[in-house]
């Protein structure tokens, strides 16, 4: 059989499932590349604004409380043994690694999951998917993969802003409350870590992007049954994209502790 | 040639033909081995009582169903077997009015018109805007390209729909009782919007009605679904003056809008009491 991008579009006929959501997401971007007006600049950006943008808010106040929490946890430990000067080093790498990572994504499965399954969700009980269909327009290219790319640029996006804020919040703790100088967490905090930190952080952003989004857009395109549905799909979205993320976070931590 | 008048070779301007089409839930069959057709020009409307499987019927015509079994022709190709590619080339030269409107909540009326001319179209934006403007004109809806279809009135979301059916032009219009619900000047804008479509542009139309006087007003061909003990199967089809004519009592009954008759609205005595008394 032949094989062109095309085939990936419709792969499986009219079924849906998570696999074949994947595999038509994969085959509309790359068909995307070869022909303008497929990915559509102006969506993306809305949808950008939509599930990331609105999201910073909340995700830098809960990266801020980090921040603090990690400085005044690690100081009591670390001060016991007179290794206060490791309480900078120790918050930037938890943030990079695995903290700001994973706090951000739990943000915005709740922020931006949720909302993208119950509007997908309420547009297949309205019949707006179905609408979409009979006009000719694939509701996987016109809905599902402008969110998806919104999500995939910004949730490391997101996560390194929200890495940047936590760093704050350490140096908030260390500089005021334990009179350490500004410049000396400066140093610590930027010195310590290395570009593979940053790296693995945002590797893990980028599968928890795919989790998120793909996750919320399955639930919200399989909803049957009115707004029961719609509610039971938004639940569904959160606590498989949680239980995903953290089943993720394991592997990818495995993976990077003992192979690298 | 006026879209109406009969062609001598009637197979060839067939423009949807239904063959044993069955469809089945849960092993009750509601539409049940159905077959008939629709010419070019022809305004085909089906009738039939709440539940007897018009809209049903009318998804399967387009695509968004698979029958349980049987084959529909839509320009002489067979949609329950057609691929994804195959249906959005066919769906291109149809419109959709859904029963409910089916309107995108998130965008406002004029980007729901919009969509399928900026989807499918190389048509410029500005001129995209006054076709949007025309469409709306015709359904008596101008000046409300800036509303969310959650500040219209169930009437006005239907004529909203209807416009974006006939945005890109289709050659064959769907609708699904494109008047219930909406006031007698409205139910005739929107007949004579239809009667204009059909006669002076020659699109075909299939149209869902329960409403006889708007039927008959339109109608060229008409097609009866049975309910009840009759239900899914074709209970009388024909030109206007042949539904009239039609003796069938159980036609006759709808027709005239009688409760009583041979369409049971209720249970006969001993069967209520039976029902009553079942246990479970
Ligand atoms: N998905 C489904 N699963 C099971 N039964 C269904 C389903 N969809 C429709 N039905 C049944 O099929 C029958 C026909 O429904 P349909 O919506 O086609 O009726 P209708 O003729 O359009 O009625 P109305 O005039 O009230 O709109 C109903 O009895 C309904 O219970
Ligand atoms: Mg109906």
């Amino acid at each position: 059989m032949k094989f062109s991008f095309e085939s990936l579009l419709n792969a499986g006929g009219s079924r849906l499932t998570y696999g074949l959501l994947n595999l038509r997401i994969l085959g509309w971007i790359l068909y995307g590349f070869t022909r303008p007006g497929i990915l559509v600049p102006s969506q993306i950006l809305s949808q950008i604004i939509r599930i990331g943008v609105q999201a910073i808010p909340m995700a830098s106040l809960v990266s801020l409380s980090v921040g603090f929490i990690l400085a005044m946890q690690s100081s009591t430990e670390l001060g016991k043994m007179g290794a206060d000067s490791f309480i900078p080093d120790l918050v930037s790498l938890s943030l990079m690694r695995e903290l700001g990572p994973l706090l951000v994504a739990i943000i915005v499965v709740g922020r931006s999951g949720s909302a993208v399954a119950a509007e997908l969700g309420t547009m297949k009980v309205n019949e707006e998917i179905e609408a979409l269909r009979v006009m000719a327009i694939d509701p996987i290219r016109y809905l599902v993969v402008p969110r998806f790319i919104a999500l995939m640029i910004m949730l490391p996006c997101m996560t390194v802003f929200g890495n940047c804020i936590g760093l704050v919040g350490g140096w908030a703790v260390c500089t005021l409350e334990m009179g350490m100088p500004s410049s000396f967490y400066i140093m610590r905090a930027m010195q310590r870590p290395e570009l593979w930190d940053l790296f693995s952080g945002l590797i893990k952003t980028a599968v928890f992007a795919h989790i998120i989004i793909t996750i919320a857009c399955y639930q919200g395109l399989n909803v049957e049954g009115g707004a029961e549905g719609v509610g039971r799909a938004t639940t569904s979205a959160v606590v498989y994209s949680i239980l995903w993320i953290i089943i993720a976070d394991t592997i990818l931590t495995g993976l990077f502790y003992f192979i690298l | 040639m006026s879209p109406t008048s009969k062609k001598t070779n009637p197979s060839s301007d067939v423009i949807l033909e239904v063959k044993d089409l069955v469809q089945s839930y849960n092993g009750r069959a509601v539409l049940n081995g159905l077959n008939f057709k629709v010419r070019k020009g022809e305004t085909f409307v089906i009738m039939g009582g709440s539940g007897c499987g018009k809209t049903t019927l009318l998804r399967i015509l387009i695509g968004a169903q698979k029958p349980t079994s049987g084959s529909v022709y839509l320009f002489g190709e067979d949609i329950t077997k057609a691929s994804s590619q195959e249906l959005d080339r066919i769906r291109l030269r149809f419109g959709m009015n859904f029963q409910f409107g089916a309107l995108f909540q998130s965008m406002t009326v004029g980007e729901n018109i919009a969509l399928p001319l900026q989807e499918h179209s190389q048509v410029d934006p500005s001129l995209i805007e006054m076709i949007v403007k025309m469409k709306l004109e015709l359904v008596g809806l101008t000046g409300f390209e800036n509303f969310k279809p959650s500040e219209l009135s169930g009437g006005m979301r239907k004529r909203v729909g209807l416009a974006r059916a006939l945005a890109l032009d289709p050659e064959l219009l769907f609708s699904d009782e494109p008047t219930s619900g909406l006031d007698p000047v409205m139910t005739a804008v929107v007949d004579q919007l239809t009667l204009d479509s059909t006669r002076k542009i020659g699109v075909t139309a299939v149209v869902v009605s329960h409403d006889m006087a708007s039927c008959f007003r339109i109608a060229t061909h008409m097609l009866m679904l049975g309910s009840g003990p009759r239900q899914g199967e074709i209970i009388a089809e024909g030109t206007p003056d042949e539904i009239r004519a039609n003796p069938d009592p159980f036609l006759q009954q709808f027709v005239r809008g009688e409760a009583d008759g041979p369409i049971a609205f209720r249970l006969s005595q001993d069967d209520y009491l039976k029902h009553l008394l079942q246990e479970g």
